[in-house]
């Protein structure tokens, strides 16, 4: 039988058969080798091929070549060692990776240790403290303590009172806004080392509404200003000013903190 | 390769020698094959150096069903000699076929052919062979 019509891919292909059957491993070789097992072109080329095997099979192959392979392994494979592996572009940059994500944990962990019920809406008054002009707020020539008064009668807010610590520093002016949340931020600007107060309501249980107090004062940074925070009636109160916490604390009594 | 047991246990200890030493070093090339390859080039190399035959148009003879038993009547070094004398890259993919230990996609990336190239010396080596087997045995083929 003839070999059937098959394509120049298939005939480039069946010339290059593999001698065994069992050795063809991919399918474009075994369609061709299907369709051309019953012609008798293509047994008489398996016949020729297996029979040249044989004759290459039983070249004797000399001693001292022979040694070469008698045991062991030609080559064993290079040495692991721990300057090899780092010096691994891949590895050097997984490790990379790692140390980087390891330490943006680290970093939110130990932010997270000082975190305190309104930690988060301090941290924003930090920012709104940075950028405020002394112009955007009232001029109001009194001591901090008194606005409690103001804050209530102008506005409607209780329990906007100054802590004694604070009380009687000389404030230059002061306004009331809503931050994001639609709280309403009582802000003061007093001339002790351009120092900033902020009164705001206290974090809530969300369930129960209940206040999430905290004791003493808890320190904030943010963007190179450093705040003391203290709870008291529900409202929360926060001195800031642009400096590191050895600033502030000089005006916070140790037994308080 | 080179038809010439002598050259070809240089070449054989010259490669494996050089070989020891990349991986000694740690420098082994990261390819598949590489080894064979570097074989390759060396016995190419050394062949340059000896008398080259001259290009011979052979004769060329459809492959019978008695070439099976015209081969069989070979001494090995017969068959290693024809071989040795073929024109590379002839010479190499006949050499790399009839071993056996490789598939024609490893023959292709190990002699830098490509598919119809291989088919083509592989055909022309077969019909040489058969019209060099009926030369010599030209007895047998008439059975």
């Amino acid at each position: 039988m003839k070999t059937p019509r098959l394509s120049r891919r298939k005939r480039a292909l069946l010339n290059c058969a593999p001698i065994g059957k069992e050795r063809i491993r991919d399918r474009s070789m075994r369609s061709a080798v299907f369709r051309a097992s019953d012609s008798n072109e293509f047994a008489n080329q398996q016949s020729f091929d297996r029979a040249v095997a044989e004759l290459v099979r039983i070249i004797p192959i000399p001693p001292a070549t022979a040694e070469w392979f008698s045991t062991k392994d030609l080559f064993s494979p290079s040495k692991w060692t721990w300057k090899k592996t780092l010096r691994n572009p891949a590895v050097l940059a997984v490790g990379i990776a790692l140390v980087v994500i390891a330490g943006v944990l680290v970093f939110q962990f130990v932010a997270r240790l000082n975190d305190f019920p309104g930690s988060a809406t301090a941290r924003k008054l930090l920012t709104i403290a940075g950028s405020t002009r002394s112009v955007v707020l009232d001029p109001v020539n009194a001591e901090a303590g008194t606005l409690s008064d103001l804050f209530f009668m102008k506005h409607g807010l209780e329990h906007y009172d100054v802590p004694s610590e604070f009380a009687d520093f000389h404030t230059i002016g002061c306004r009331v806004f809503e931050d994001d949340q639609s709280q309403r931020v009582a802000q003061i600007w007093v001339a002790e080392k351009r120092m900033q107060f902020f009164l705001f309501p206290a974090e809530r249980d969300v369930k129960s509404g209940a206040v999430l107090r905290f004791p003493g004062w808890r320190y904030v940074h943010q963007e190179g200003w450093i705040g003391a925070v203290t709870e008291h009636g529900g409202v929360c109160f926060m001195a800031a000013l642009r400096g590191r916490e050895k600033d502030l604390a000089a005006y916070i009594p140790k037994a308080k903190q | 390769m080179l038809g010439d047991p002598r050259k070809a246990q240089e070449i054989f200890e010259t490669t494996l020698r050089e070989a020891g030493l990349r991986a000694a070093h740690g420098e082994l090339p990261n390819q598949r094959f590489w080894i064979f390859r570097d074989a390759r080039w060396r016995c190419l190399e050394a062949g340059e150096t000896d008398l080259q035959a001259e290009p011979l148009q052979l004769e060329e003879r459809d492959i019978t069903s008695a070439a099976s038993s015209q081969i069989a009547q070979l001494d090995p070094t017969q068959l290693a000699i024809w071989i040795s004398a073929a024109p590379d890259p002839q010479r190499t993919a006949l050499a790399l076929f009839y071993l056996d230990e490789f598939d024609y996609r490893e023959i292709l990336e190990l002699a830098e052919l490509k598919l119809s190239e291989l088919s083509r010396l592989l055909a022309l080596g077969r019909r040489q062979f058969q019209a060099w087997l009926d030369a010599m045995l030209p007895e047998k083929t008439k059975v």
